[in-house]
């Protein structure tokens, strides 16, 4: 079995184990490996030809392919070894990496730190329960988007969507410009999954409806997709009965939710967020594991890109210094706390001790209006914001001081009008 | 003897009016309209539950009610214009576990052996969607036939396990009673598997359960007693029968997939063969082992002797990080179980493991005209996700939920025979649960009945019943699975990232001797897909793959059988962007 020692390896080379891999050079780690399993970098953004990416880091609108291709080049100007078609299989405790390749064989890859940058993967049939037949024509939102955008095949020619996340709204606009029928849009819950500014661009703009509170009750057609059965749902999503309608299509998108990839995390003993699906982590966004950081999707799905490359610069600090500094005893924490409309936080706990800077990543419960948002440390107020409107499918992101010396309380009152 | 029964069922329901034949052989074939499909299976079961009485067969209808029936004139049409396509010795309609265990138990004779299967692969009817449990033989009414083949087929299952090198897990039973008045009950269960004749059952302490199932210790339970049943064993039932199949074809069996038998010839009381859509085949025996199908079957040799009802049952897998707590079976009975009516019949699933580790639920079961709707409902998924008692895991936790239909009929015992109608016809019908652990038995038995017919029959001399061991990457130590790389790198690429599938696996199982065409072919051969993300990543890569090594265009690739296609068409790039001339480069 081959053996390498290296200063930080990245697991993935989508938009956060590029920016993380840089950055970690540029700080000066010297050797730094980027372990990719598909057969080039990019990550999902490969498959992402709209645009909308990139207006917080560059400031203008990139398509995804070409956001990922700035960090390409940057790559191919440094020493960084990538190795593409690489599949990690385990990690140990001990920072120890296995993974194969039809190149290299086994590799047993010995670190002085972990990125985790795995992203995420999208939510099946199985697990949103969706009833009735199993034929073909049941796709995920972004396995439609890879075999358009990626393979240049159509999957149908009438599409029902189930869900409203990013990826689905996306693929809305996408099908539509390919001369798929998107007959509509049912989202289960009582508020839209994914980005306004989505709605507006890929629903608004073709005339798609969305039907909120609304889900696929029942799946017709034995071998291939005939139709589905939609219903109006009640507030515990059970189906009102009366409402059942027949849709005819061949194509049923499953744009239901995100989660964080976190198999290899949890298999080398990473104590876990059950809000975040993601690990636990601190403001360097290190693990519960010393010495091996997460970022971008694995960490928490974000929605913007920009966010997951600045989450990759974040862990990559930190591992650069726990590489220089190590941990010399084992540290101790304050937590950060959810409070009022406040959903989940990353990072989730605070290193005890000397003011920092923490760059805080929250969602919401539910959408409200002029709120405002208080950063609480011992009864105190460090900072507090407000907003003009809120949702769950938009993020929030922003600095703030913290001194360690106790836990951190983030709260928005609902409807505090301020 | 026919008055007598028509009084019975007039008692027992007197809001039907119904007629009945019995013939000789003790098979009574009812007429007449009920009130509701549950009626009229209610209506079979009374009737096959009378002494005089071996088997129902309904000709009967139900009020606003279109029972769906299969429609054989066009294919037989079809067939008939391509006459005899092939004369075999034997012919087996059907290739489930029992079709294809049959088939390589016959495959050691000097027999020219064919298979015809409807679908576009073995094991796609109830062999493929059931739980693999391969049952003792304890929950089986004592004297059936159906309890001598379980106990038996359980024997023999280890020994198809050492020649075809499919994982068996003898994980065991066990059942536990929190309740001192259940104890009879287990008690009870226990004299029926000595009756049977079932290996090794244990009345057990609750300390003894203890130390069978460790894990119960974190229930803090009051067990007041159970038993246990060490023979009760695991498989993936597509990897039975994929293996099966393959030895027999190894062994010079013929499959034809895509072939749907729609008559079976005879003539003065003996047949002739079958008529496929694809072509005559001429056959001196018939061997029909149609699943749901096989009523139909045995009608068209002119021996209606039995119905199927289809009974359908929905199971749920879990992600693997809901770790099993036990290692075997456990059932907790506090006397507070859910009872369902429509389970009286058959036995339901409980909660077991698949031998990769994940949590598997159900099946439920529920009676439904259509023989082939394997639909899941939101009752059925709430039954099968009741059995679950794992306190950390949910239906949140759900990765797939499928359902298959069992081939019952109203005796609900296993119809096993030499036709007595037309001879060479051998009926295998209503083989359903406990039908995959009685499979061995099930082969042992139609060779004794073929060979008592036969007489002598030579034996095949290149005989081989080892099938060589499949390579599995993801069991291999990290240092197996370098120096398997090195050999070969096509097992260095991973496919399917959520079960470790390499390429090389996909690529011997595409180029092995039942060749698989479509993506669920893929799935049942590797495991690829079946993981967490159900093919959400792995799917385009599986079908790249297939396109490219069966030297199809991406849009004829199947998900299934039948027309299932995944991709339906190019996309604009043609009309978009002219297409560059031949050696311009990459489009």
């Amino acid at each position: 079995m081959k053996k390498l020692d290296m200063d930080i390896a990245v697991i993935g080379a989508g938009p956060a184990g590029l920016a993380a891999a840089l950055k970690a050079r540029e700080l000066g780690a010297e050797k730094v490996l980027i372990l990719e399993r598909d057969t080039e970098a990019g990550g999902i953004l490969q498959q992402c030809i709209h645009d909308g990416f990139g207006l917080h880091r560059f400031g203008k609108r990139m398509a995804g392919t070409e956001y990922a291709q700035v960090f390409i080049d940057a790559l191919e100007k440094t020493d960084i070894t990538l190795l593409t078609d690489t599949m990690v299989l385990e990690i140990t405790a001990q920072r120890t990496i296995y993974a194969c390749s039809r190149q290299e064989g086994m590799m047993e890859i010995r670190c002085g730190a972990i990125i985790l940058a795995m992203g995420c993967r999208e939510r099946t049939a199985g697990q949103i329960q969706l009833m009735g037949y199993r034929p073909a024509g049941i796709l995920t939102a972004g396995s439609v988007q890879r075999y358009i955008n990626l393979e240049g095949y159509l999957p149908g020619s009438r599409a029902v969507i189930l869900g409203s996340g990013d990826i689905g709204l996306i693929m809305a606009r996408r099908m539509s410009l390919e001369g798929i029928k998107v007959e509509g849009v049912y989202e289960v819950m009582p508020h839209p999954g994914g980005l306004t500014r989505n709605i507006v661009q890929c629903l608004h703009d073709f005339d798609i409806l969305l039907h909120l509170s609304s889900g696929v009750v029942k799946v017709h057609g034995k071998k291939r997709l005939e139709g589905v059965t939609v219903a109006r749902l009640d507030e515990n999503r059970t189906p009102i009965p009366g409402t059942e309608e027949y849709i005819e299509c061949d194509l049923l998108v499953l744009a239901v939710g995100l989660i964080p990839e976190n198999e290899l995390s949890i298999g080398c003993g990473i104590e876990m967020d059950p809000k975040t699906k993601g690990p636990l982590l601190d403001e360097e966004f290190m693990t519960s594991v010393p010495g091996i950081f997460a970022c971008g999707n694995v960490a928490v799905v974000f929605d913007l890109v920009d966010y997951v490359s600045d989450s990759a610069e974040t862990a990559a600090r930190g591992a650069v210094r726990f590489l220089w500094e190590g941990i010399l005893e084992p540290l101790q924490y304050v937590k950060t706390v959810p409070s009022g409309n406040i959903n989940l936080i990353v990072p989730q706990r605070i290193r005890r001790g000397g003011e920092k800077t923490v760059s805080f990543y929250l969602r919401v419960k539910k959408p409200d209006k002029k709120v405002v948002l208080e950063v609480q440390e011992k009864d105190r107020v460090r900072e507090s914001r407000r907003f003009a409107f809120v949702a769950p499918p938009e993020m929030i992101a922003f600095k703030a001081a913290a001194s360690g010396s106790g836990d951190v309380i983030l709260d928005m009152k609902e409807g505090s009008h301020a | 003897m026919k008055e007598e029964l028509q009084k019975k069922l007039r008692e027992a329901f007197p809001q039907l009016t119904l007629d009945l034949e019995i013939n000789e052989r003790r098979i009574v074939t009812v007429r007449g309209e009920c009130g509701s499909w549950d009626e009229l299976v209610d209506v079979g079961h009374f009737l096959a539950k009378q002494k005089e009485v071996k088997n129902v067969v309904s000709r009967m209808t139900v009020r606003g009610l279109a029972i769906p029936e299969k429609d054989y004139a066009p294919l037989a049409e079809k067939g008939r214009k391509k006459g005899v396509i092939r004369k075999a010795d034997v012919v087996i309609v059907g290739a489930g576990v029992t079709g294809c265990g049959i088939a390589r138990e016959l495959a050691k004779y000097d027999l020219d052996i064919v298979v015809c299967e409807m679908s576009d692969d073995v094991c796609t009817g109830a062999s493929k969607a059931n739980n693999g449990n391969i049952h003792p033989g304890m929950a089986v009414k004592p004297g059936t036939l159906k309890a001598r083949l379980n106990v038996e087929g359980n024997r023999l299952f280890q020994k198809w396990a050492d020649e075809l090198h499919f994982a068996l897990d003898w994980c065991g039973c066990l059942g536990v009673v929190t309740d001192e008045k259940l104890m009879p009950a287990v008690e009870a269960v226990y004299q029926v598997a000595l009756m049977n004749g079932v290996y090794k059952p244990e009345i057990v302490s609750p300390e003894r359960a203890l130390e069978l199932e460790p894990g119960l210790a974190k229930r803090n339970l009051d067990i007041k007693g159970g038993a246990y049943f060490p023979s009760f064993g695991q498989v993936e039932t597509y990897e039975v029968v994929l293996a099966l199949a393959e030895n027999a074809a190894q062994n010079r069996t013929t499959f034809l997939l895509n072939t749907t038998v729609a008559d079976v010839l005879h003539e003065n009381g003996t047949v002739r063969g079958v008529l496929t859509d694809r072509g005559i085949i001429e056959a001196r025996y018939v061997i029909n082992c149609a699943g749901v199908y096989a009523d139909e079957i045995s009608a068209m040799a002119g021996d209606a002797c039995y119905t199927i009802h289809p009974r359908k049952g929905t199971l749920a897998v879990l992600d693997k990080h809901c770790r099993p707590e036990f290692n075997g079976v456990v059932m907790i009975i506090d006397g507070n179980q859910i009872q369902n009516k429509k389970n009286a019949e058959s036995k339901g699933g409980g909660m077991g493991r698949t031998n990769e580790w994940q949590m598997l639920l159900g099946p439920s079961a529920t009676e439904v005209p259509d023989k082939e709707d394997n639909t899941t409902t939101p009752e059925d998924l709430a039954y099968t996700m009741a059995i679950n008692t794992n306190p950390n895991a949910g239906v949140a936790d759900i990765i797939r939920i499928f359902c298959g239909v069992r081939p019952s009929d109203f005796s609900e015992d296993f119809v096993i025979e030499m036709s007595p109608v037309t001879h060479g016809f051998i009926n295998v019908g209503a083989i359903q649960s406990p039908g995959l652990a009685s499979a061995p038995a099930i082969a042992k038995m139609v060779e004794e009945i073929l060979l008592k017919d036969a007489g002598s029959v030579p034996l095949r001399a290149s005989y081989d019943p080892v099938l060589p061991p499949k390579t599995n990457f993801r069991h291999m130590s990290h240092e197996e699975q370098d120096a398997l790389i090195r050999k070969d790198p096509r097992y260095g690429r991973i496919i399917c990232r959520c079960e470790q599938i390499t390429e090389g696996e996909i690529l011997d199982a595409i180029h092995s001797r039942i060749v698989p065409t479509s993506v669920d072919a893929i799935k049942r051969r590797t495991r690829a897909g079946m993981g967490r993300c159900q093919g959400g990543f792995c799917q385009p890569k599986v079908l790249e793959i297939l396109a490219r090594e069966l030297g199809k265009d991406p849009t004829e690739i199947c998900l299934k059988d039948g027309d299932s296609r995944i991709l339906l068409k190019e996309n604009r790039r043609g009309t978009l962007n002219p297409q560059p001339e031949k050696g311009d480069g990459p489009v």
